[in-house]
């Protein structure tokens, strides 16, 4: 089976679980949860993307989603404009935004991308929670221009309950694996299609790649760009379910979160964030209990799974099965293609350069 | 005249801070190509460990401040161990280093949290009284502050340039490789660079929480600006964080006073990225070639 019909054949069926999930679970509780789940997911799915497959080591991710959320939120709340208007508006808010980021941090070195990135996001989220002046007072009294830290909230709804009457419910939950869908199909499109190549290759051999006119900063302001209109979105969907917008969404515990998921599940796989989102809320869930041990334990996922297990619970798998068979397709690296031995032994390919 | 003297005094001892957090970052990225981002953990550590040791166990102040320094060498060897030490191997380890130091921040910010509770403590190493210089009062303790980063400074310099720990480090930093075939032992330096990176960062987090207060995550807006510094300096280059150090205190302060403190943390970033435009590898930084 390839790998394009093995992916649709799992994806399907995830589909179809998700489908009646709620029928099984009528607990408003874990509908919430499995909300949630679907929007991490989508969020988790872009900054792979973003992350292992485009190597842009971004910590503005979480801006991105705030761009989104905060742009339905303000365009509900201020100019009135329905959800579904605003929703898509703020998606392409994102991109926009994304773009500005990244002309201003692709050019630089990796580590330099990532202070910078962390910095931007901070700094958004200080002048947010620092505004105190009013920009207009309604019902709840004083309202800074972003909300402060109270946040938006009151900017209306997706209108389900006029449309479907009782089973509004449905509809609404069915928003979230939605945006999953749409999010992972374009993940997997970029992963397998022309732009996972592109990026393949420059990883594979940055010479060779970038002498045939394979321009690095090109396609990752590509990716960048493009994958922040669905973190945008996944933001409008959060505001769109939970109904309020505040700054804890820029909060570094969720940032942490998030990068686990990536972490654990494998980063630069197609469904390593999938798997890694869904274990780790099952783990929040299990540690709920002990909510004073959740950041510490969070925090101890990562260098555990960093050191000990660097290619994710999916890099397990796959190294199981590559050691049964040998690597074919999308594995390979580029360079070897079409070659009887590979000349240069992995051991050495992975040896660490000089640091001039 | 007056907002002078205030912005000049504020700024150099807001530089000094910054200076003492800096060179650390700088020092272990020189070396070993690593962005520790448990370093604001272990300012927050330096400066709970000053406040244990003189506060709760009530010994005199230099007590409290020699333990922040043997606490945070402490730590960052702890971290040298858990995270730099297994990975070096490893084929990203830029990027790997980075994701499990953030880990590791994370831990080490919930022990102390922990340890002494969520709610801010005063700082008991503290001077009272001034000096006057015009109409304008400056506090004993930023000229103590100004004293001791530069007196650190130095002392780290000193060695740098003359011991032969030092000539290791630099060489280490210099080229790994060559340094290792003329027989330095690079995972020593390695811990050494992480311990001295380590005692510095808790320095500054004692000078830091001797102005503000302690708080379990007082770490996190330092260690940002002391890398928002590095970047400008650029990443590795040591003298060059000290003096942009400096100059970005001196700018924070002018800009706080002029504009309102919400402002000073977002126009510092505006002028950074300009600074990466215009030249990408930093300011003081080289662009350096890379063979693929």
């Amino acid at each position: 089976m390839s790998e394009a019909r093995r992916d649709l054949f799992v994806g399907l069926i995830l589909l179809a679980c998700a489908a009646v999930a709620p029928l099984a679970f009528t607990d408003r509780y874990i509908v919430t949860q499995l909300t949630l789940f679907f929007i991490w997911a989508a969020v988790v799915t872009q900054w792979n993307l973003v992350l292992g497959i485009g190597g842009i080591f971004s910590l503005a991710q979480m801006a991105l989603f705030a761009c989104g959320a905060y742009g339905t939120a303000m365009l509900g709340y201020y100019l009135g404009w329905p959800l579904w208007l605003a929703m898509p508006a703020s998606g392409l808010l994102a991109v926009v935004v994304s773009m500005l980021i990244g002309l201003a941090c692709l050019r630089l070195r990796g580590p330099y991308v990532a202070l910078l990135t962390l910095a931007i996001a901070q700094v958004i989220y200080l002048m947010i929670i620092n505004d105190t002046e009013c920009f207009t007072t309604d019902a709840g009294g004083c309202m800074p221009l972003f909300g402060g830290v109270r946040g938006i909230g009151r900017f209306g709804d997706l209108g389900f309950r006029e449309m479907f009457g009782a089973r509004f419910v449905i509809a609404n939950y069915a928003l979230a694996p939605a945006l999953l869908v749409f999010a992972f199909t374009f993940s997997v499109i970029v992963i397998r299609g022309p732009l996972g190549l592109a990026f393949r290759a420059l990883r594979d051999n940055p010479g060779y790649a970038m002498s045939r006119g394979v321009s690095r900063f090109r396609y990752q302001l590509w990716v960048f760009a493009s994958s922040a209109f669905f973190t945008g979105l996944a933001g409008a969907v959060y505001a769109a379910q939970f109904k309020v917008v505040g700054p804890t969404i820029f909060s570094f515990t969720l940032l942490l979160f998030l990068l686990s998921m990536i972490v654990v599940g494998g980063m630069g796989s197609v469904w390593g964030p999938l798997v890694g989102a869904a274990l780790l809320m099952l783990a929040d869930e299990g540690f709920k209990e002990f909510q004073d041990w959740r950041a510490l334990g969070m925090g101890l996922v990562l260098p555990l799974f960093v050191v000990l297990l660097p290619g994710g619970l999916v890099g397990l798998f796959k190294r199981k099965r590559t050691q049964k068979a040998p690597m074919t397709g999308g594995d390979r690296p580029i360079a070897d293609r079409g070659r009887q031995e590979n000349w240069r032994r992995p051991a050495e390919a992975t040896r660490p350069r000089a640091q001039p | 005249m007056d907002v002078v003297v205030q912005i000049v005094a504020s700024g150099l001892t807001l530089g000094a801070m910054y200076a003492v957090s800096t060179v650390g970052l700088s020092l272990v990225y020189g070396s070993l190509n690593m962005l520790n981002m448990a370093h604001g953990a272990i300012l927050t550590i330096g400066g709970y460990a000053a406040y244990a040791v003189s506060q709760q166990l009530g010994l005199p102040a230099a007590f409290g401040f020699l333990a922040a320094i043997v606490v945070g060498a402490f730590i960052g060897l702890l971290i040298f161990a858990a995270t730099a030490r297994p990975l070096l191997k490893s084929k990203n380890f830029e990027t790997n280093v980075f994701i499990a130091t953030i880990g590791v921040g994370a831990v080490l910010e919930n022990v102390v949290l922990k340890l002494f509770g969520p709610y801010a403590k005063p700082q008991p190493l503290n001077i009272p009284g001034g000096v006057r210089i015009g109409a304008v009062l400056i506090p004993y303790q930023n000229i103590a502050i100004f004293g001791v980063a530069i007196a650190m400074m130095a002392i780290v310099a000193f060695r740098l340039q003359r011991s032969r720990a030092g000539r290791a480090i630099r060489a280490t930093a210099q080229n790994r490789e060559a340094a290792e075939l003329m027989g330095v032992h690079v995972h020593g330096v390695y811990a050494q660079v992480l311990a001295l990176s380590g005692a510095l960062a808790a320095v500054s987090g004692v000078m830091i929480s001797s102005l503000a207060t302690l708080s379990p995550n007082m770490g996190g807006d330092p260690m940002l600006k002391a890398f928002i510094i590095c970047v400008v300096a650029g990443l590795g280059n040591t003298y060059g964080a000290v003096a942009a150090a400096i100059v970005i205190g001196l700018l924070e302060a002018a800009t706080q006073y002029l504009l309102g403190v919400r402002f000073g943390f977002a126009l510092l970033l505006l002028l950074v990225i300009a600074v990466l435009i215009w030249r990408p590898a930093g300011f003081f930084g080289k662009a350096r070639i890379v063979r693929l």
